[in-house]
């Protein structure tokens, strides 16, 4: 079943890549976007037969593949794996559709779109740690390559300095695998068998930190985040919408499965400093973003200090907090794609992303009313205003955080007050305002420019107003995974308190 | 029948959201051809069925003891997250005076933005605004409230911004949406603490709770100065007032709610929140130090503005200062009071002032003079509201105002002091307002000047009796004492408070002997009033300043260390690569020998290591 989610994409992309030149110049789009679509579908499917109680993988596949080196292909799915893999599925269908239709080269432009989805899925998906890699490495390759191709100006800059970040953290992550594997006596890369094994903590722990760099690359923790806002920025719309929505969660979600899920002691010993890193990321994130002035740079940025909440809940290691790394990745994923979606209209309209020069886009007629709209509404979510999905998550993060982490959690809300900053510096000055005579002829807005950003945001307002929607698959397997079963702060309440079950029971009409 | 009320309490604010969703596909231009009228409609229907259903629950829950409803919104391992509304004579009885307020503003908006075109948007926001304040109107849950409180937030930012061509619209936006972000954030952080520690949100649980709480004192002050961050910023309390001076550039009707209940929703749930605050006496200081700041200065710089609005909309502020003040002198039903009081005679002033903004065109005292001939309602309207404001006459806020004293005769005399001054400098100011505008000579910009369009004139005249017929409605709820147990020292201060005040205006604004303007006292003080005193300096040079710096200094280190460190590493192995290969001589034999070298050299390291390690 679940192979289906990796080959259909990949499938897709050798069909299109088998046919004849006059075809492909018409057709890749349509067959790019019917792949796409039939493997989101599928992920419904596969939703709609997700187990909610089962802790353990479901829909599991095995194959064995190179058995000397301990690589077999093994699939399975879980609560911390779906959500992600519907984003993802999502996601790539939303960029394929968002694509430019008179794209160059569209042959080599959808291949390269389908393997990355493809990718994508199968790393969420192996269970084999080397077949892990295998998947995080072919990933590396198509992004590189659209970001190199269909980038802008300095596209050979922020490709190469893309590639070489993303190499070196799939080194570490492969030394650290490999590490493990050794020094745990066996040759076999299981995920489950190697989650089984525990070894001495000071090798836990230089292992960890050996992944956590590999990971903190990819998601990007600061100091290690330089890559991220020049790929954003030189990569086409489509390519920032996977990057910022799925390709950044595959450090977040390699952290919680690998890094967590394998070394649980060394992870209690490096919580608080990883919750300080949160803390470093969120407020860098937030104060360099209002620095900006190129409106990708902005959300590019804004997406680090997003991802330090991960970081933050993910080192609280609690069932709650887990909970909400995994709605905060499923958030931020939906929210910044639908950003980046947002300010790729800008910028095929306008030409330009720089705040300083763009004003009063909200104007009706002549400007971009129903994209800043749009815009206002992804803002909002992402400095969290209840009734969108960014703040449930948040609400979670910083509630079960606080319990383990009371200081780096007050610190980290700074950052989404520093947030509603940033996006209203770029909200006033990019959509209000009076429309400049340099801007007054632009070209019409077409319904497939919106409908991509349209479907995101009720998505998002959908999952804000029912959140239950959103995390309900994961709780099994946030519980299972976490270390720290949770416990009130030094300074709680010392006196026994009426539960509040009891105190309902007596004022209660009924829920 | 009693049971069904119940369980549909929380529809209330649904009502005004389902208003909002309908007008979109007028707001988002989808429907053209009939112009935005049918989504004012609809959102006015709205309001209607959500004013039909709070006075039913009203009449309902009247004599009944509040009840608590349970809407299970998310349930997580170890956290639960309910909906909680409670229908008590209060809650329904405060969403039933917001939803009121809510129609008569819609009403007047049809004809104050009957040329405006983006009318189907300020509905949508309008309904938004009417359900988010419904919706803490009936809240028993913090969680529920703070939700709400940043959605009024979000929908403040809108309206303001409603006519966002204009530069200072842009800005008043920002600063709305920024500085009760600001109170929010630190609110944010005070739910969230409490949540843990006290183990539950609803606002009933904490209560009992706070009676039982053992806190350290610097926790319970921190967290009391945190959750009193939130009122302070909806309620324009010093040092987060300035938003609501510079939110006067949005449309008046929407100014109507702002002044009178979105501000009140802030006090409200700070009267909800006043166990915990109590937990600390330093936050009940704090609390009652802002609210006297608060009171006076705002009253002060009122005096100074010449712009109308902002005339009146410090004098809001003063008075949500004197709700602090019983909130921290533990007197919430007097809170309540005065909030309903204030609420009402302040919606009938703006909307009377949002008739001669529309008719004269100008915001500006100065070019006004001579409309209370020409514009009789509007006058009446006007001359009412100023009347229900201050404690002269037995109107609304005279009751709330003897009842605020008496409660704090025996405790706090100085306090009254307070209540006097702001009573005295309003009611100077209202005089001052009515004189420059309704009195004396007409100005080329009030020469023709017609009474306002029945859309307008309706809901003004409506409210008009409805102030006038206030006091009596309280009688019959028997909130007001009965003329036996009133403390005649009190009434006498009171009254001569705003005679006082009312007859130095009268002096200097009616008199046409008095030149205009009237320089009452030295130029500096007047600019130093004129200017809020200069808060927005002190932001600068606080909160402005750091988050600038902050960003600056964070920027350059990115582009210049992190960044420059990474480009300097591939610029030297480039450089590097490039040097080196000038160094290949293509000789076999170099390469042998370094090599050889090379090998020898780590053996020497290999065997010096191991020597240190075995031997």
């Amino acid at each position: 079943m679940l192979s289906i989610l990796i080959w259909a994409p990949i499938l897709g992309a050798v069909l299109i890549a088998c046919l004849p030149e006059a075809i492909v110049t018409q057709r890749a789009r349509s067959i790019a976007l019917a792949v796409s679509s039939m493997a989101l579908l599928w992920s419904f499917y596969i939703a709609s037969q997700f187990n909610l109680s089962e802790p353990g993988w479901q829909f599991q596949e095995f194959l064995p593949w190179i058995e000397s080196l301990g690589l077999g292909y093994q699939l399975g799915m879980d609560g911390l794996s779906m959500p992600l893999v519907m984003v993802n599925s999502l996601l790539t269908w939303l960029a394929i559709f968002s694509s430019d239709r008179q794209i160059n080269r569209p042959r080599l432009y959808y291949v390269l779109l389908l393997i990355l989805g493809g990718a994508v899925a199968g790393a969420f998906l192996s269970q084999n740690l080397l077949l892990f890699f295998l998947f995080y490495e072919v990933e590396l390759i198509p992004l590189y390559l659209i970001i190199a191709i269909w980038g802008g100006a300095r596209r050979g800059y922020a490709a190469t300095k893309f590639l070489i970040y993303t190499a070196v953290s799939g080194v570490l992550i492969l030394a650290a695998f490999f590490g493990l594997s050794l020094l745990s006596g066996h040759s076999n890369f299981d995920y489950d068998l190697l989650r089984s094994q525990t070894l001495p903590l000071a090798t836990q722990l230089i292992l960890l930190i050996t992944l956590l760099i590999g990971f903190g690359i990819k998601i990007p923790i600061v100091p290690l985040h330089t890559w991220l806002p020049d790929a954003h920025v030189e990569a086409p719309t489509p390519a920032s919408v996977l990057l910022a929505g799925v390709l950044l969660k595959l450090g977040t979600y390699g952290l919680l499965r690998f890094g967590l899920g394998l070394f649980p002691q060394a992870w209690q010993t490096i919580a608080p400093g990883l919750a300080a890193l949160a803390v470093v990321s969120v407020l860098y994130g937030s104060f360099a973003a209002i620095a900006q002035t190129d409106m990708k740079k902005i959300v590019a940025y804004s997406s680090i200090g997003h991802m330090g909440y991960i970081i933050l809940a993910a080192a609280a290691a609690t069932p709650l907090s887990l909970i909400g790394a995994i709605a905060q990745m499923i958030s931020h994923g939906l929210i910044s794609a639908l950003l980046f979606l947002l300010v790729g209209v800008v910028y095929a309209k306008t030409g330009t992303r720089d705040i300083n020069v763009l004003r009063g886009l909200l104007t009706p007629e002549r400007g971009l009313p129903v994209v800043g709209s749009l815009m206002i509404a992804g803002a909002m979510a992402s400095a969290g205003i209840p009734g969108m999905m960014g703040f449930i998550a948040e609400f979670i993060v910083y509630r079960s955080s606080f319990e383990v982490f009371p200081v780096q959690t007050l610190l980290c809300m700074v950052g989404t007050g520093l947030t509603a900053v940033y996006f209203l510096i770029m909200i006033n000055k990019v959509f209000f305002g009076r429309l400049p005579e340099s801007l007054a002829n632009l070209p019409r807005v077409r319904w497939q420019d919106r409908i991509p950003a349209v479907i995101v945001t009720m998505l998002i307002i959908f999952f804000g107003v029912q959140p239950s929607w959103m995390v309900r698959w994961s709780e099994t397997t946030a519980t299972t995974l976490a270390t720290n079963q949770g416990g009130l702060p030094a300074f709680a309440v010392a006196q026994p308190l009426p539960s509040p079950a009891s105190l309902v029971t007596l004022t209660d009409v009924d829920g | 029948m009693n049971q069904l009320l119940y369980q549909t309490s929380w529809w209330v604010p649904v009502y005004g959201l389902l208003g909002a969703i309908l007008t979109l596909p007028w707001s988002v231009g989808l429907v053209k051809r009939t112009g935005p009228r049918p989504a004012a409609y609809f959102n006015i229907l709205m309001t209607v069925l959500a004013l039909i259903h709070t006075g039913v629950l009203l009449w309902a829950v009247w004599d009944l003891e509040p009840e608590r409803l349970l809407v299970p919104w998310l349930s997580l391992p170890g956290f639960d997250l309910w909906l909680t509304f409670v229908t008590s004579r209060i809650s329904v009885g405060a969403a039933f005076f917001i939803t009121a307020l809510s129609l008569l503003a819609q009403v007047f908006a049809l004809g104050y933005l009957e040329k405006d075109w983006g009318l189907a948007r300020f509905y949508a926001l309008m309904g938004f605004f009417e359900g988010a304040m419904s919706g803490i109107a009936l809240s028993d849950s913090l969680f529920l409230s703070y939700a709400l409180l940043e959605m009024l937030t979000l929908s403040t930012y809108l309206l303001v911004g409603f006519w966002y061509a204009q530069p200072l619209v842009v800005s008043a936006a920002r600063d709305a949406f920024l500085t009760k972000r600001v109170g929010d954030l630190l609110l944010l952080m005070g739910v969230v603490t409490l949540s843990v520690i006290a183990g539950s949100m609803d606002f009933t649980h904490l209560d009992l709770w706070a009676k039982v709480a053992n806190l350290s004192p610097l926790v319970a002050t921190l967290l009391g100065l945190a959750l009193l961050a939130g009122p302070t910023g909806k309620c324009a309390q010093f040092p987060l007032n300035l938003w609501l001076d510079e939110a006067m550039e949005g449309p008046n009707p929407a100014s109507i709610l702002r002044n009178s209940v979105v501000v009140a929703c802030g006090a409200y749930v700070l009267i909800k929140l006043q166990p915990v605050l109590a937990l600390s006496p330093t936050v009940l200081e704090v609390l009652m130090i802002l609210g006297a700041l608060t009171a006076v200065g705002a009253s002060l710089v009122a005096i100074a503005q010449i712009d109308i609005k902002r005339a009146m909309c410090h004098s809001t502020s003063a008075y949500l200062g004197l709700v602090f003040l019983a909130v921290g002198t533990q007197q919430d039903e007097v809170a309540l009071l005065f909030l309903l009081t204030h609420g009402v005679a302040k919606a009938l002033l703006f909307m009377s002032i949002g008739s001669v903004i529309l008719t004269t065109s100008t915001q500006d005292l100065t070019e006004m003079g001579g409309l209370a001939p020409r514009m009789p309602a509007t006058t009446a309207a006007y001359v009412v509201g100023a009347f229900a404001m201050i404690g002269l006459l037995p109107l609304g806020c005279f009751w709330a105002m003897l009842q605020w004293s008496e409660g704090v005769w025996a405790t706090a005399p100085w306090l009254i002091g307070i209540l006097l001054l702001v009573n005295g400098l309003t009611a100077f100011n209202l005089v001052r307002v009515f004189g420059l505008v309704f009195w004396g000579e007409t100005k080329p910009k009030t020469r023709r000047a017609p009474e306002v369009m029945w859309l307008m004139a309706l809901p003004m005249v409506t409210l008009t009796i409805a102030v006038l017929l206030l006091p009596l409605v309280l009688q019959q709820w028997q909130v007001l004492p009965s003329w036996q147990q009133v403390n005649p020292t009190l009434v006498a201060l009171l009254v001569l408070s705003g005679a006082v005040g009312t007859g130095l205006g009268g002096w200097l604004y009616l008199s046409p002997r008095v030149a205009k303007p009237v320089g009452l006292v030295w130029k500096s003080v007047r600019e130093v009033l004129a200017y809020d005193f200069c808060i927005d300096r002190l932001y600068k040079i606080s909160v402005v300043l750091g988050v600038v710096q902050g960003a600056r200094l964070t920027a350059w280190f990115d582009r210049y260390i992190v960044d420059g460190l990474v480009n300097f590493v591939g610029v030297a192995s480039i450089f590097s690569g490039e040097s080196l290969k000038y160094t290949i001589s293509g000789q076999s034999r170099n390469y042998l020998l370094t090599l050889f070298v090379g090998v020898v050299l780590a053996l020497m390291a290999l065997a010096w290591s191991y020597g240190n390690w075995y031997f």
